[in-house]
This record gives C-alpha cells, sequence and structure tokens, in this order.
C-alpha cells in the first residue's frame, strides 16, 4: 500500500470502520512508514480536538417551534413567528413559497388576516431596518464579543506586540498604532472576524475585574455612524447606543470605522474608549 | 392538506440542531443560519415524495442543506479569510498545512476554543464541511461524499488535507 492510499483510510481506522483486510493493509503500511504513523496521530488529535472544542451551535427555539409546526402541517412557517422572522422567510423563500403553500392549504385563507398583521408588521420592521441600519452590526458585533469573553476565560495574557504583529499579517488592512493594553487592562487575543460580512481585525481586551471589551477595526468606511445618539467624550462624539444590556460606540477614525462593546459601564466605557482613541 | 406534506417523518425534527450547527459553520451569521434552516426543512418538505422510507433520512437532510446553502450565497462569493479550494484540491496529499497558513494569534496555554474557531473558518468551505460531517456527525465516507456530491476519495484527501492544514494552524495547541 502506498502512503497516499493508506493516508486517506486514517479517519477510518480511527473509527474502526475499515474492513479486516484494509485495516490489515493499512497496519502493516504503518508498521514501516513513520510519516503515516505520524500522520495517524494527527489525525487522531485533530478529531479529538473537534470534537471536544469546537463549538456546537443548538437551534433557536422559535426556528424550532416553526419546524415543528411545518412538519405537523399545521401552519406554514413564517405564519406564527415573530415579525422579523417573517422577514426573514420573506426575504428567502420569496413568494413562490406562499403559493405553494396557499396551493396545499386552501384552509389557509381563513388564517390570511393573521398574516396581513404579520405583514403590517413585517412592513413596519423594515421601516426600521432601513433607518437604523446599525442596529444588525451591533446585535451581532453583541454576540461575537459575548463568544470571545466565554472563550478567553481564564486565559492568561499573551504578549500583545506578538497578538497585534500576527493580527497584523492575518488582516491584509493597516489598523495601526492599536492599543495593546495598560496597567488596567490587558489585551487577550487579537483575531480577524466577520461581521455581516465586513472583515474586521477584531481586539478583546480585559480589565482586572475581567470585564471584556472587544474592538472591531473595519476597513470599509462605508459603515454608516448614525448622526444622532452621539455621546461627548472629551472632544470626541463617538455614536452610542446599548444593545442586550452592552455599551457599544461607533466612530470613524483615520479610514476605518471602529466599533467597541463592552462589558463595562458608561463611564468605564467612556474611559475605554479614550484609551483606544488616543493609541491610535 | 397535501399529502406530500405527512410523508416526511416527525422524527426530520430530531435532526434540527445538527442541521443548525453546519447552517452556523456555513454562513455563520445566527439569522442567515436560521433562514438556512427553514429552508432546508421547507424543501424537504416540498420533496418528502423523494424521500424513501428507511433510507439516511439524515444524510439526505444534510444534502438539502448544503445544497440550499449553495442554491442562496452562491452570489456571495467566496469567504474573504478561507483558502482557495482548487489550490488545495490541486496539492500532493502528502502536503502538510504551510499552504496559505499563519500562525493564528493567541496564547499557548491549550485552550483552543477560540483560534480552533478562527482555523476552521480559514478552511474553504469544501473542508470545513467534510471535517464536520465526519468528526461531529459521525457520517461515513460514503455519507459524506452524497452530502457533498462528490466521489469519496475526494472526501478522504481532502479530510486527511484538512487535518495537516488545522495542525499546522494549531501547532500552538497541541501536544
Amino acid at each position: 500500500m502506498e502512503c497516499s492510499e493508506a493516508r486517506e483510510q486514517l479517519t477510518d481506522l480511527n473509527r474502526g470502520r475499515l474492513g479486516a483486510e484494509t485495516a490489515e493493509a493499512v497496519r502493516t503500511h504503518l508498521q514501516r512508514c513513520a510519516a503515516c504513523r505520524s500522520a495517524l496521530q494527527t489525525e487522531a488529535e485533530i478529531r479529538a480536538l473537534i470534537q471536544a472544542r469546537a463549538p456546537r451551535y443548538a437551534a433557536p427555539p422559535a426556528l424550532r417551534r416553526r419546524i415543528e409546526a411545518a412538519l405537523a402541517g399545521s401552519s406554514p412557517p413564517g405564519e406564527s413567528v415573530t415579525h422579523d422572522a417573517a422577514a426573514r422567510t420573506r426575504g428567502i423563500g420569496g413568494r413562490s413559497r406562499w403559493r405553494d403553500w396557499l396551493r396545499g392549504h386552501p384552509w389557509t385563507l381563513g388564517s390570511l388576516a393573521g398574516a396581513t398583521a404579520v405583514l403590517l408588521l413585517v412592513w413596519a420592521g423594515s421601516l426600521w431596518m432601513t433607518r437604523d441600519p446599525v442596529a444588525r452590526l451591533a446585535t451581532r458585533a453583541v454576540a461575537e464579543h459575548a463568544e470571545y469573553a466565554k472563550g478567553l476565560m481564564q486565559r492568561p495574557a499573551p504578549d500583545p506586540l506578538t497578538v497585534v504583529t500576527e493580527l497584523r499579517s492575518q488582516a491584509g488592512f493597516p489598523f495601526e498604532p492599536v492599543f495593546r493594553g495598560d496597567s488596567q487592562v490587558q489585551l487577550v487575543a487579537g483575531m480577524v472576524s466577520d461581521l455581516l460580512g465586513k472583515r474586521a481585525a477584531t481586539l478583546v481586551y480585559r480589565d482586572g475585574q475581567g470585564r471584556y471589551t472587544t474592538l472591531f477595526l473595519m476597513p470599509e468606511a462605508g459603515t454608516m455612524i448614525p448622526a444622532e445618539e452621539r455621546m461627548p467624550i472629551e472632544t470626541f462624539k463617538p455614536h452610542h447606543r446599548v444593545t442586550s444590556g452592552r455599551h457599544l460606540l461607533l466612530w470613524k477614525q483615520r479610514d476605518l470605522a471602529c466599533l467597541l462593546v463592552s462589558d463595562l459601564d458608561e463611564a468605564g466605557m467612556a474611559a475605554m474608549f479614550l484609551k483606544v482613541r488616543k493609541a491610535a | 392538506m397535501n399529502h406530500t406534506q405527512s410523508q416526511l417523518p416527525a422524527e426530520a425534527l430530531g435532526h434540527i440542531d445538527a442541521l443548525y450547527n453546519l447552517a452556523r459553520w456555513l454562513v455563520r451569521d445566527p439569522v442567515e443560519a436560521e433562514d438556512l434552516v427553514q429552508e432546508t426543512y421547507l424543501r424537504a418538505i416540498r420533496g418528502a415524495h423523494q424521500f424513501q422510507p428507511g433510507t439516511n433520512l439524515r444524510a439526505w437532510l444534510f444534502q438539502i442543506l448544503r445544497n440550499t446553502f449553495f442554491s442562496l450565497h452562491k452570489r456571495k462569493g467566496r469567504e474573504p479569510e478561507a483558502m482557495d479550494p482548487d489550490v488545495l484540491d490541486g496539492m500532493s496529499p502528502g502536503i502538510g498545512g504551510a499552504a496559505g497558513g499563519g500562525r493564528l494569534a493567541g496564547p499557548p496555554d491549550g485552550t483552543a476554543g477560540l483560534d480552533l474557531t478562527a482555523a476552521l473558518q480559514r478552511l474553504p468551505e469544501e473542508y470545513r464541511s467534510v471535517v464536520l460531517l465526519a468528526d461531529l456527525e459521525d457520517f461515513s465516507m460514503g455519507e459524506i461524499a452524497n452530502i457533498m456530491a462528490c466521489p469519496v476519495g475526494t472526501v478522504k484527501s481532502r479530510l486527511f488535507r484538512a487535518r495537516a492544514i488545522l495542525r499546522e494552524l494549531l501547532r500552538d495547541y497541541l501536544p
């Protein structure tokens, strides 16, 4: 058996899914090939790491209810759902889905009054989204922030210079100079993330009390900074909002849109903003 | 009632978490992942007459999910930080992960949760899906080949190469 052939069988060998003959042939090869033995070890390590550490996302309860109703044939998905979910249904499936459902469910006409009400909510919701384009970005940023904070808990802070240097090589756009932490706040991680299709150089900080702040730096100046709800901090006036109980600040510096999400209170957030803003 | 809808077994609901999990790895955004899963079930309900009772419902649903992902997201193009699958496919199967690699930022303390996520996202979708279907969902190579609509040999070589790339990206976190 050649190396290339043996290596393609390693996952199934580790899973005990090879036929006796093939398994024997792979083992015979492994006995005389150190490189493939090493590959077998890699296979097992990576597989174990993924099984132990890869995040597993559970379906939101509202989605489950919609699918359950659809499977029971009791109502078309999206009919009894919240207005934003109905908006999503409409956005993807388009009209054909509703036509299909109506064709299969003539009795559905009776509930059209309810559907109309839902559509009105959808319309109101889409108006709101148009007027507040930052809302989705904020929601996503808070979700990312929470995930980072959870993932980084208990981890010691690495060398900030290394974090920034490696992030620089990954980001593909200039974002420095950037705040690398001080005696009160440590830089604990840097990574490239994706905020609704916007590539962001992301830096996560932690203070002495284990409270996290995440800074997203996006090269697209196209990110809209709302003119209203500005928070005066010294001479600066970033846009300020609270999403899911967390303070967010959004501003523009050089060619970057900057978004700060924090576990800190308003005063703490303002102090953190000054550190970040002045470092740049 | 549309008789085709009743043909989809109620146990289809039992796969929703696994489907949503893969959807999150595919589209990342929670809202888009919900859309993807909902559309997957809608298509499954509409196509229930094509499903053979007694065959693999779970693999069939995953196949629909991935097809739906492509039909909904083909306009968006390739993910910005993922490596090029065509380049990877053309490489010798013996080659490890130096391709477009680069270490991930973070402390080498063994708590790789966050950086493992980043490393998996660096894999092109064709590689990431193979890894997740094999390691998290425990699908056989044949089932993965059906889901991905590619030969079994391609699944095996992608899986091997994906592991070598992950090993390289995560070398600070592994013994």
